[in-house]
């Protein structure tokens, strides 16, 4: 059973504010770190990894300190995003030097059972250099897992991989969690996170934007009206006869013409929209959304 | 989000008025020269973040001080002195400096010749109307323009200096346009071995570290053995030897061209061995381009 | 407190291609010139004085030490991957002292033997030089790896940085400034060579200092490091 506690922890670099006042708990099971790109996820994990000091705040495990504490790396596997590895070691030898570096009693061992868990045993013997990038991913997680450790921390370990890979990385980190470790790990797809992880941290812009079960923020952004406006060749007309639809919440005419839509039903909208406006002979000249992005979600999100 | 079920899917392109660039597009020649300027700025920082000002603007200026001051002592003390002709001679200026000269060429030459190969940016430049050679040949004449600037920039201070201590003007105007044309074959000769160094060891640090194990242990070789071949009496083992550095090469070219005073010591002393200096500054300079085009077709965008 | 694991990763990545080419062509260079030497004027002790000290000592011992230090510890830096080093629980003091084992060993391969050699093929008859350069070439070399590895984790123009060190403190003003030599590593190194093959490459420099300054340097410099990488920033974007 360890977590990692994180306590008011801010990072800032110069006048950048990367991490501003997080306080969250990462216990025993899957995490995962969820954020737009610039969120500050890989900073956090830098944080936890103990590769980066806290500006303000602490970051623990287990009650001990990260920063400029080598034995608590006993404890910890990190699989960073950076593709950079040993170029000219074959993947055996880079995973047994990584189990040489902990410590282990038998590397060549813990090296063997680490390669069979990510399904590497068969091209062990190439060079890194001549590996696909999937490959070098899977390398980099047995060098993480060669040590056994209770924590497991992956930087955006989905970037790049193909859907097989993805399915076998997701089912790893299942088994991983259902251990008992805890395994936090940060992606901006919201997809990947709904399959691997029950318990979701989402970070926006540096803040902790919201925290808890994947289910029920899901249904918080879904329950959340979108916006948009469209501009048409006859505006009263089409919001009236939007106005009519399940799916509209609110329409409203702009006094610089166009319509601002509230729409609370995304799928149904956007297949109504375009069947009013042809069988009323409107001409659609411009729809915007303007909340769609994942940043204004969680913008809404920290607002609620 | 759910799908909606009644309705079939469907598939339109619409027309949004996108309308592809119409207007006059500038040739080959106008990129290259656009290229060209750009390359050349880059070398002294400008264009660039503030910090990679710094070596190159911090070298020039210490490459001009002392030209400053011996143009200083000329012009004030030069009656006291009697003084009728340079302190330093224009030929020897390049070789006096030339650690600032080799770490200027050391450091600049990896900006503009690895960075594309180790990013891969190349292969955005090969995307584009210039061709493959005109690349190289743009980026080698960005750093040899650099290199002549720098060198050259020194010599111009003593030329100016030289004629406010009104020293003669023919023979003035004579010594420096000999020097600027050694300056340009010097300028040629570094950058060319600079940028093919820089070429195959793509890496930034290793970059610099082998042009400069290039220039400098090339030069203290040739300097070390010119001295002793000189003391032991046998000049002409020396004289060859002056062939394997750019410095003792194009001061050796300049001897024997204009009669300037040599910086070596033992600089050709034959008309034959003149027309060899001569020919080996040519092949240093043709050579390292030729290498440089032949290593760059082997780079796959 | 070295670890096996670091120096066999050190020796594979310090003979990289170019890098390995550029260490072997030193030492080549400078057993070819005192041949050279030795065939033009023979056993010429001013010669060969001169030829071990201009090339081999100031020109050959530190660039051998900026090539090695830089290629152990700069280029994992620059790419990130030395995250695998540090991510393990073994000391920071542990990892700069196994790489500065291989940059040493580098040294004493690459400008110490050949010094050696050069000294002997020049002054046959007289070994001393050639032993004398031999050993303060490794002194000076091993405070020079101590220094360039500083350089290589505070700044990522590690190697420019040793060269303007190198060029203009070492080169111009040392020979320029006489009070330099009190902080120049290659004074002392040539205090510690004038005692050893009675030769007077420095003046006014007790070896007592030149010895104690370059071990305060290589201790310092590798104490520095190693704190250096106990607080060492790594993120995970550039």
């Amino acid at each position: 059973m360890t977590t990692i506690q994180i306590d008011h922890a801010s990072r800032w670099f110069r006048n950048v504010v990367a991490v501003n006042d997080i306080t969250m708990t990462i216990g025993p099971g899957v995490t995962g770190l969820l954020g737009p790109n610039g969120a500050g996820k890989s900073t956090l994990i830098a944080l936890m990894s103990g590769f980066l000091a806290p500006s303000a705040g602490t970051v623990t495990l287990d009650g001990e300190p990260l920063w400029r504490n080598e034995k608590v790396y006993r404890k910890i596997g990190l699989v960073p995003e950076r593709e950079a590895l040993f170029d000219y070691l074959t993947g055996r030898q880079f995973v047994v030097a990584n189990a040489e570096l902990h410590g282990l009693p038998d590397p060549g061992a813990a090296a063997q059972r680490a390669l069979a868990l990510i399904e590497m045993t068969d091209a062990q013997d190439r060079t890194i250099s001549t590996y696909s990038k999937g490959m070098k991913q899977r390398v980099k997680m047995a060098s993480a897992l060669v040590h056994d450790p209770a924590v497991l921390l992956l930087d955006e370990p989905f970037n790049g991989m193909d859907p097989r890979q993805r399915i076998h990385l997701m089912e790893l980190l299942r088994g991983m969690g259902a251990e008992g470790r805890t395994v936090l790990f940060s992606s901006h797809i919201l997809e990947e996170v709904e399959q691997v992880a029950r318990q979701i941290e989402v970070v926006v812009a540096g803040r902790h934007a919201a925290s808890g079960d994947f289910g029920a923020i899901r249904r918080l952004m879904t329950d959340r009206p979108n916006r948009f406006v469209l501009r048409t060749s006859d505006d009263r007309a089409l919001a009236s006869a939007l106005l009519a639809d399940a799916s509209v919440r609110g329409a409203r005419l702009r006094s610089e013409g166009g319509i601002e839509l509230e729409a609370s039903d995304f799928g149904r909208f956007s297949e109504v929209l375009p069947r009013l406006a042809r069988e009323h002979g409107i001409r659609l000249h411009e729809v915007t959304p303007t909340d769609e992005s994942l940043e204004s979600v969680f913008a809404y999100l920290v607002s609620a | 989000m759910s799908s909606p079920s009644d309705v079939e899917p469907t598939g339109v392109i619409h027309d949004l008025g996108y309308r592809p660039y119409g207007g006059p597009r500038l040739g080959e020649r106008a990129v290259a020269w656009a290229f060209f300027k750009t390359g050349l700025r880059n070398t002294y920082g400008l264009g660039r973040s503030g910090r990679s000002k710094v070596l190159p603007m911090g070298l020039l200026g210490l490459i001009l001080l002392p030209a400053l001051i011996l143009v200083g002592v000329l012009v004030q003390a030069r009656n006291i002195l009697g003084l009728d002709q340079q302190i330093v001679a224009y030929s020897t200026y390049p070789l006096t400096t030339q650690l600032l000269i080799s770490v200027f060429v050391a450091s600049q030459a990896p900006a503009l010749i690895s960075r594309d190969l180790r990013f891969r940016t190349i292969t955005l430049y090969l995307a584009r109307p210039m061709r493959r050679t005109t690349y190289v040949l743009v980026r080698l004449a960005s750093l040899g323009v650099a290199t002549f600037l720098l060198i050259g920039a020194p010599l111009l201070l003593l030329y100016v200096g030289g004629l406010l201590a009104d020293l003669p003007i023919g023979r003035e105007t004579g010594r420096f346009l000999g020097a600027v044309v050694g300056t340009v074959l010097l300028a040629a000769c570094l950058s060319g071995l600079a940028a093919l160094v820089a070429a195959l060891t793509v890496r930034r640090g290793l970059a610099v570290a082998g042009v400069i194990v290039v220039l400098l242990v090339s030069y203290t070789v040739v300097a070390t053995i010119q001295g002793i071949s000189y003391e032991a009496g046998s000049p002409t083992v020396g004289e060859v030897a002056g062939l394997f550095s750019p410095y003792t090469l194009t001061n050796g070219v300049q001897v024997f061209l204009f009669d300037s005073p040599a910086a070596t010591r033992t600089p050709p002393s034959s008309d034959g061995m003149g027309l060899v200096y001569v020919a080996a500054t040519l092949l240093t300079v043709l050579g390292a381009a030729g290498a440089l085009l032949a290593r760059y077709r082997t780079v796959h965008p | 407190m070295i670890s096996r694991t670091i120096v066999r990763l050190g020796v594979r990545s310090v003979f990289g291609r170019w890098r390995g080419v550029l260490l072997l062509v030193l030492p080549l260079v400078l057993v070819a010139v005192a041949v050279l030497v030795r065939a033009l004027v023979g056993e010429e002790p001013l010669a060969a004085q001169n030829t071990l000290e201009a090339l081999g000592l100031v020109v050959i011992v530190p660039l051998v030490a900026l090539l090695a230090t830089s290629g152990l510890l700069a280029p994992e830096i620059d790419d990130g991957s030395v995250s695998y080093l540090l991510a393990k629980p073994i000391s920071r003091y542990t990892i700069v002292l196994s790489k500065l084992v291989v940059a040493a060993v580098c040294v004493v391969l690459f400008a110490a033997v050949p010094l050696l050699v050069a000294g002997l093929v020049m002054l046959t008859s007289s070994p001393s030089l050639g032993v004398g350069f031999a050993v303060g070439s490794v002194a000076g070399g091993l405070a020079y790896c101590a220094v360039f590895a500083l350089f290589s984790v505070m700044t990522r123009h590690a190697v420019v940085v040793g060269l303007v060190y190198l060029l203009i403190w070492e080169g111009l003003l040392g020979g320029l400034l006489d009070g330099v030599r009190w902080l120049s590593i290659t004074r002392w190194s040539e205090a510690i060579i004038g005692e050893l093959a009675d030769v007077a490459l420095v003046e006014d420099l007790p070896l007592l200092y030149a010895v104690i300054a370059t071990v305060v340097v290589l201790v310092a410099g590798t104490w520095l490091t190693g704190r250096r990488l106990r607080a060492f920033n790594l993120t995970g974007d550039e």
